[in-house]
């Protein structure tokens, strides 16, 4: 009994697989996102796969996993059903530390075929207080007293801190580097006055930035970004040119689904994606949440999750807050 | 003359917020939003009453199912299982003794003695009005006073945060037991050991994890709370085969108004500190209600009736963990900070309806603040009608065998555990928790102090090391701040207090001022 029913199922699969083969999508496709409802990946998220909806003709349902070290619940989840490319993974940059911290098994591009929308630039922000009008300013300042000017860029090993220690490198400036527990709390602590500087992104200090409490002095990306009822914030590069060296490093908001998906998936998928990017709502999108848009995936993506992941991990490994060497799962250093 | 015409132009744009604000909830008012009004306060209650569903994930829970309705009802439905979670866990607190949240635990220390005396009834009618006044008191002081609030709540740094913890921790010394007075310090730095299990938060260095990924992220609150409340009381109850309180004396439904009068004082007291705990970032509901219970034992004539079912203290704690709603509504709506964990989820919520809060809130969403608020009022009307309908017919659980009861009851601390992340660790966790805080129930060791290290715990380790960082190593910051020295004053009062010596000469010389001015029965009330 046992056996036949086995067997059964085996030649189910097998004409279901081959169904799904010449015909993808012919069913509702599940996205499970690895961070909570409401966090940037989750909207971004329900966003692109409202687009891509459409363009596929079938439902995409959104969920949110969340929880284990890094995300690791949801990717572990999502790694765990078939390769059809009916459940996708909702994702960001920072689940490319979970292998090292102990909660995925493996390199993040041995296991996803990524697509990233895209992310909101960082932004170098001091409070009015501190008398500084320009990036140079404040790299001048910093330089004059080594370590004398306190910065918070959320927690350790974390994109802002990545992104604040590469302004260190490029520039030569040294800054105090206070740890938050996240974005909020840091830009909360800037606001009390107890640091000057901040380092987190565009979208998260937008309202400070219009309502006059945060003065914006840079953005981390080689272009500048305008910010509507603002103004424009100048590139960082510009002064330091020498920053394109470490930089950018910003964030990688999109989806991604198994490596050994059929290519016929992938191409779907992508086609489905690329076209659902160069829409009118997500150029709203990105106009409302201060993104910008990337539209890479298969291997473009990769190379960016690749080069990120790198950062990352022997970053958290020098801080010794990675469980694992990034060397394990073959990692290569920046 | 000039005073006259502020207050005139004052109370102008004082009438013209109220029309304002009466017009905004005369436009909620539908039938659906009702329905939805209270379907959810009510699965709010729930949430709380049940160990281990908390405000936060009720909330949470809502944001997905919400997505996709209309912003104003999404609100409702939100802010109503907010305000409904926050009061629903003094159900458990009171009945059960196994605090529902986190935020309902310091009810639990005067709660349940009121309900083994058959007062159970009373007392939940009572906090259910506290709960009411409080979130009002919040949400008035956030409409009308939110500036000045925010303005306050900035000047709590990492120094000052680390000293309201360290006033938080040091009320564990109050709590104590009739043969050992440092029995609750003991209790106390066995919870702050387990607070510190996990990656500490500033440097990311792991502590006691024996190099198990589960233990990396730390010791949750949750599991801990419901280990050391629920399982020892699970067992004591089937062991002694006891009733649970008495369920027979609860008579009246209305609140005993004159009751609340007489505790106004402490309603006020307790929904100021509420309002300004929650105003301050990343501090909430849980740490508000120990505060106030600090407090209100501190400036008891008869601080030996708490512990024993004094009613202020139930007052107290559930008028300051509703006030903080209000509070912590503050800086999310005005910075874009949330003041609290549930206002972190509630933060997602408004993100995912495509509003960013912030400075800038009133001239993208204008009015916003004001449907906010109006709906937070709903939602506190909402509760008070749900738990005046409610409380009469909960008590009625304690009628239940406690056989056939208390199974179930561990049964749903199981689950709640586990429901927190679906991390199988908690499981682990609250167990042995449970056993070993049994035994320190079986030698009389109070249990609160413990889940108080839990919880103030990483906010004085964490502030601690981030002031010495921020001073570059230098002490003295801590003690020079004027909001710090205020602290340190009322933490070296409360121990003072703690040792008997020096309370029997204060009450000594007491007496002797206050003569025969103190009515015998003044403690009880």
């Amino acid at each position: 009994m046992k056996r036949a029913l086995g067997l059964t199922t085996a030649v189910f699969l097998a004409a279901a697989g081959s169904a799904f083969a010449a015909d993808y999508p012919t069913r509702d496709i599940t996205t499970a996102v690895v961070w909570g409802a409401g966090g940037g990946t989750d909207v971004c998220n329900r966003t692109i796969m409202a687009e891509m909806a459409k363009v596929l003709d079938i439902n995409i349902n959104v969920i949110n996993k969340t929880g284990g070290v890094a995300g690791a619940n949801g990717m572990n989840y999502v790694k765990g059903q078939k390769a059809d490319g009916y459940t996708l993974v909702g994702l960001s940059e920072s689940n490319v530390t979970s292998a090292v911290q102990g909660g995925f098994d493996s390199k993040f591009t041995d296991v996803w075929h990524p697509f990233i929308v895209g992310g909101s630039p960082d932004v170098v922000s001091v409070i009015p207080s501190a008398g500084v009008n320009s990036f140079k300013d404040l790299i001048e300042k910093a330089k004059a007293g080594p370590g004398s000017i306190k910065a918070c860029a959320s927690g350790a090993g974390s994109i802002h801190h990545l992104n604040l220690l590469a302004v260190q490198d490029g520039t030569g400036a040294e800054f105090q580097f206070v740890p938050y527990k996240g974005s909020a709390p840091c830009q909360n602590a800037a606001l009390a006055g107890e640091v000057s500087v901040v380092v987190t992104s565009v979208a998260e200090q937008q309202q400070l930035i219009k309502g006059k409490k945060f003065v914006p002095l840079a953005v981390l990306v080689a272009d500048a970004f305008t910010i509507d009822g603002f103004g424009t914030i100048p590139s960082a590069f510009g002064d330091y040119p020498k920053l394109s060296e470490f930089l950018p490093i910003m964030q990688a908001i999109g989806f991604a689904i198994h490596n050994d998906a059929s290519d016929n998936v992938k191409q779907t998928l992508g086609d489905a994606f690329t076209k659902a990017m160069q829409g009118d709502v997500m150029k709203k999108f990105a106009d409302e949440k201060y993104y910008v848009l990337s539209g890479a995936h298969g291997d473009d993506a990769k190379a960016v999750f690749d080069s990120l992941e790198s950062q990352f991990t022997w970053k958290l490994f020098e801080l010794k807050a990675a469980k694992f060497s990034p060397a394990k799962f073959g990692i290569a250093k920046p | 003359m000039e005073i006259l015409d502020i207050l005139a132009a004052l109370s102008d744009h004082f009438f013209l917020r109220v029309g304002e604000f009466g017009f905004k909830i005369w436009e909620l008012i539908t039938p659906a939003n009702i329905l939805i009004l209270f379907g959810a306060t009510i699965l709010g209650i729930v949430f709380g009453a049940l160990p281990g569903l908390t405000a936060t994930l009720g909330v949470a829970l809502l944001t997905t199912l919400t997505y996709g309705i209309d912003n104003n009802t999404a609100f409702i439905a939100l802010l109503a299982i907010y305000v409904g979670a926050v009061y629903g866990g003094s159900y458990a607190s009171i009945l059960l003794n196994i605090p529902g949240t986190a935020a309902a635990a310091a009810t639990a220390v005067d709660g349940y003695p009121l309900a083994l005396r058959g007062e159970g009834g009373r007392a939940l009618g009572m906090t259910t009005t506290a709960s009411l006044i409080g979130t009002v008191f919040g949400l008035l002081c956030l409409i009308l006073i939110a500036p000045m609030i925010i303005d306050l709540a900035l000047k709590f740094t990492t120094f000052e945060k680390f000293w309201l913890a360290m006033f938080g921790i040091t009320i564990s010394g109050t709590l104590t037991s009739r043969d050992l007075v440092y029995k609750g310090w003991i209790a106390g730095l066995i919870g702050l050991w387990l607070a510190c299990i996990g990656q500490e938060q500033l440097q990311t260095f792991p502590r006691y994890t024996q190099d198990l990924p589960e233990l990396q992220g730390g010791i949750e609150v949750v599991p801990v709370l419901i280990g050391a409340f629920g399982i020892p009381q699970i067992i004591k109850v089937l062991r002694n085969r006891a009733a649970l309180g008495k369920p027979a004396e609860f008579k009246r439904i209305l609140p005993e108004f004159k009751t609340i009068a007489r505790n106004l004082h402490h309603i006020f007291r307790s929904s100021g500190l509420g309002v300004f705990i929650g105003a301050i970032p990343g501090i909430g509901e849980d740490i508000a209600g120990w505060v106030s219970y600090g407090v209100a034992k501190n400036t008891s004539r008869h601080p030996e009736t708490f512990g024993k079912g004094e009613v202020k203290a139930v007052v107290s704690t559930e008028c300051a963990n509703n006030a903080c709603i209000g509070g912590a509504l503050i800086p999310l709506l005005t910075l874009g900070i949330p003041g609290s964990p549930p206002a972190a989820m509630l933060l997602g919520a408004l993100m995912l309806h495509d509003v960013t809060p912030g400075p800038m809130i009133e001239f993208e969403n204008p009015g916003f603040i004001m449907g906010f608020t109006a709906i937070l009022l709903l939602a506190a009307c909402a509760m008070w009608i749900s738990g005046m309908v409610l409380a009469k017919q909960v008590v009625k659980v304690l009628k239940i065998p406690p056989s056939l009861f208390m199974p179930i009851i561990g049964v749903l601390c199981v689950i709640g555990s586990y429901a927190l992340g679906l991390q199988i660790i908690n499981l682990y966790l609250m167990v042995p928790v449970g056993i070993v805080a049994y035994f320190l129930t079986e030698m009389e060791y109070p249990i609160a102090p413990l889940v108080i290290g839990v919880i103030l715990g990483p906010m004085a380790d964490e502030n601690l090391r981030r002031g010495l960082m921020v001073a570059n190593g230098d002490i003295t910051e801590f003690f020079t701040r004027p909001w710090c020295i205020g602290l340190i004053v009322i933490i070296g009062l409360t121990i003072m207090t703690q040792i008997p010596a020096i309370r029997r000469a204060v009450e000594r010389s007491w007496n002797r001022f206050a003569g025969g001015f103190v009515r015998p029965t003044d403690g009880n009330e």
